[in-house]
């Protein structure tokens, strides 16, 4: 198994690096997830097992939008991927030193543990170079577990609907959570969405409307439907919020679909990089 | 004779001079490094006030004169000084002013004696600059003492907290104290006419120094802050202590966590930095020396202040290693434990820390006796072993009671064989115990701040703590005390 890749790109370096960067938005979403190396593509992923509740993340960019390099050797001819196991924050906060950096490899190593090593090429105040170089520790996942950490099938939505500015979103669910620990979504086909919170002692809804909804892709389930009609999903609201928490920037597209009372999922693209997030109903 | 009131029994205090003097419970209590708010809080309630106006009282009758402190600086020195204290903030909770003709000394030492800060301002730092030691008139015979002052970190840090306004706003700061009163005084005269008047109250306490002879260390860089600081930046800022390795060809930085076992553990990173980034670069030994980190980004800070360059001088490891700012106003020094790494190296001389014998040497005596009480009570070792989760202040924290809560590197190491092995660090034995596979900081060694020199000289063997085989140290009494 091999893995080499180079970012010499000032832009494509703070793409991945920055604050508001791809592994600051994962380290925001998952304490741990997978990293799948395949010839084309980078995937972050987060795989809890959704039909027990728990969420699901997967993040793609095609490897060609960064790295001027980039070779890897799978574990076998046929399975030509990685999948390696690491700690978010530790990618991101040894990307984060790469900043303004003239060059950044990385590649995969084992000296004591297996790791991925990042280092980074800095041109100093004195104009002198320095290298600081960043080792991760990873587990390799083994092919037997491969099945598990598949793209997640995107499911038949009853609606599919723009998302209003993830800002706005995050401050009102941040509040809602004081109140209460699930939280309603719905949506419908006439661009209004519904952010519903019930106690005993009080209900909060907060409405959003004129958004939009994308074209769909089945024809069938949208004439059919009445465009009135809410189809809504109870959700664990600190799910949502986490899921919010790591969108720094507003994407450059965000749409949610909803199958009722099943599942909600959110899918994102920031400017080269998809991200979706699955938050299934709160059983 | 009237005497220190224990603070413990306040009330007691009130009620007369039977309350014993205690000042190595006063240590004792203290020496967890928590500060009592009642030690310093509200002047006129202190414990020691009764004692200490009528100790005035009575000295005035007995022709005593009172060690004093007086001393004046503008706005913009007000800002270095401060950014000495926030320094020395982060080696422990409390801090001793210290006059002499050689200037005003700053000093601080943490609990668990592994790092110590020392900033002196020379007199011609101040716009203006008095102090005196206070006289004591004893059976025809007449014995000086300094001005003995410690104050807690908690009441003067806030003082000097914004500096950057501090700097802009106040055009002259006076700070006063003597002996027989029980506080300090620091006045900042502002803009636009007004006044703040600030009462520290303090403990009469006398400073431990560390005896150190940096001039001596094989290994001597000198780096400008700037370059040091964007260096350190880039560092992952989790890492508690930083490893530093040096051969004549290049210096590197690297962290000095343990093997990863999993997922979880700390990233190790690597910094190279070429010899030329150095304004001075001598390496007469290949060296690599593991040290805290957090009081490395407390002298950058206060260099970045001063702009001049720091120094470090250090040896092998084990050898405690210095870091030192030297300027015509002041000179900053910051001795640093670093770890042992062969179980041999920690029963050498080296790790001994050493109280000079000496009658104010009874805090430190009685710290060691009652050691199984206050070093398990020590919570303010910086130095510790990586670990998750732990209490570990962030460095951008500069709320010092964080620093109360670390754990001591030594208890965590002992693997529960806690008391015997920190008692070792804080006692006079000679040997360390503790399995061979124990990793320990070595302490430093102290003594105790005397104006009695003679006596020092007396005993040059209490003082020293270098190796044994090395003659010229031992004869040489001319160490260089900080």
């Amino acid at each position: 198994m091999k893995f080499r890749a180079k970012i010499v790109d000032t832009a494509c370096l703070n793409h991945f690096t920055r604050e508001r960067g791809v592994s600051n938005m994962i380290a925001k979403l998952a304490k741990t997830c997978t990293l799948r190396i395949s010839p084309d593509k980078l995937n972050f992923i987060l795989s809890d097992k959704v039909a027990n509740g728990g969420v699901s993340m997967w993040c793609e960019l095609e490897q060609e939008n960064f790295f001027s390099e980039f070779q890897m050797e799978g574990v076998s001819a046929e399975n030509n991927e990685i999948y390696l196991e690491l700690t978010s924050e530790n990618l991101s906060r040894a990307l984060k030193t790469a900043q303004n950096a003239r060059a950044l490899k990385i590649k995969l190593t084992n000296k004591h543990f297996p790791c991925l090593t990042v280092s980074i090429e800095l041109l100093s105040v004195s104009n002198s170079s320095r290298v600081v170089t960043h080792d991760i520790p990873i587990r390799v996942i083994p092919r037997k577990l491969w099945k598990d950490l598949q793209e997640p099938t995107v499911p038949d939505a009853d609606v599919s609907i723009y998302l209003p500015v993830l800002k706005t979103m995050k401050s009102i669910v941040e509040k809602m959570k004081n109140i209460s620990n699930h939280l309603i979504i719905e949506a419908n086909l006439n661009g209004e969405l519904n952010l519903k919170i019930e106690t005993e002692l009080v209900c909060v809804t907060t409405h959003f409307k004129d958004l939009g909804n994308p074209p769909s892709a089945s024809e069938d389930v949208s004439q059919d439907r009445n465009p009135e009609q809410m189809a809504e999903v109870r959700i664990d609201i600190r799910r949502l919020l986490q899921f919010l928490a790591g969108q720094q920037v507003n994407p450059t597209k965000a749409v949610c679909n909803i199958v009722s009372n099943k599942i909600v999922h959110f899918d994102l693209l920031h400017e080269d990089v998809s991200l979706q997030y699955f938050i299934p109903a709160f059983s | 004779m009237t005497e220190e009131v224990d603070g413990r029994r306040p009330t007691e205090a009130r009620t007369g001079p039977s309350a014993t003097s205690n000042l190595a419970a006063l240590w004792e209590r203290e020496g967890g490094g928590r500060v009592r708010s009642r030690s310093f809080g509200g002047c006129g309630r202190h414990p020691g006030t009764w004692g200490r106006r009528a100790e005035a009282r009575l000295g005035a009758l007995l022709g005593r004169a009172a060690a004093m402190l007086k001393c004046g600086m503008s706005g913009s020195q007000v800002k270095v000084f401060g950014k000495a204290i926030q320094a020395l903030s982060r080696v422990s909770d409390e801090l001793w002013l210290d006059p002499s003709e050689k200037g005003l000394a700053l000093r601080s030492v943490n609990s668990c004696r592994s790092a110590y800060g020392c900033v002196l301002f020379s007199p011609v730092f101040f716009q203006h600059y008095q102090w005196s030691t206070s006289v004591k008139m004893n059976d025809n015979d007449s014995t000086s003492s300094n001005l003995n002052c410690k104050l807690g970190m908690k009441s003067i840090l806030p003082i000097f907290r914004c500096l950057n306004s501090l700097e802009r706003n106040v055009e002259k700061c006076k700070i006063f104290t003597r002996s027989d009163k029980c506080k300090v005084v620091i006045e900042f005269f502002c803009r636009h006419g007004i006044r703040r008047t600030h009462n520290v109250c303090f403990q009469e306490s006398q400073p431990l120094q560390v005896i150190f002879e940096k001039n001596m260390c094989s290994n001597t860089l000198v780096i400008q802050p700037r370059v040091l600081a964007e260096a350190i930046v880039l560092f992952t800022s989790s890492q508690e202590e930083v490893t530093l390795a040096v051969t004549p060809l290049s210096v590197c930085l690297k962290s000095s966590s343990d093997e990863p076992v999993d997922l979880t553990s700390s990233v190790y990173s690597e910094m190279f930095v070429g010899p030329d980034e150095f304004d001075f670069f001598q390496i007469g030994v290949d060296s690599e020396i593991t040290f805290c980190f957090k009081e490395l980004k407390g002298i950058l800070t206060f260099s970045e202040a001063t702009h001049a360059p720091i120094a470090i001088h250090f040896d092998f490891p084990g050898k405690p290693m210095a870091l030192s700012i030297d300027d015509m106003l002041l000179e900053a020094n910051f001795i640093l434990a670093t770890l042992a790494d062969e179980p041999s190296r920690a029963s050498s001389p080296q790790s001994l820390c050493l109280s000079q014998k000496q009658k104010r040497s009874e805090p430190l005596s009685s710290n060691s006796e009652a050691g199984k009480n206050v070093t398990s009570k020590a919570p303010e070792c910086i130095l510790r072993k990586v670990a998750p989760k732990r209490l570990y202040p962030k460095e951008t924290l500069t709320d010092v009671s964080a620093l109360e809560n670390c754990g001591s590197p030594i208890m965590k190491r002992a693997n529960g064989d806690r008391s015997e092995v920190s008692e070792s660090s804080v006692s006079d034995t000679e040997e360390v115990p503790g399995p061979p596979y124990l990793r320990k900081f070595s302490c430093m060694f102290f003594g105790a701040v005397s104006s009695d020199q003679q006596e020092r000289f007396n005993h040059p063997f209490d003082s020293l703590a270098t190796a044994s085989d090395s003659e010229e140290d031992m004869n040489d009494g001319s160490f260089s005390t900080f």
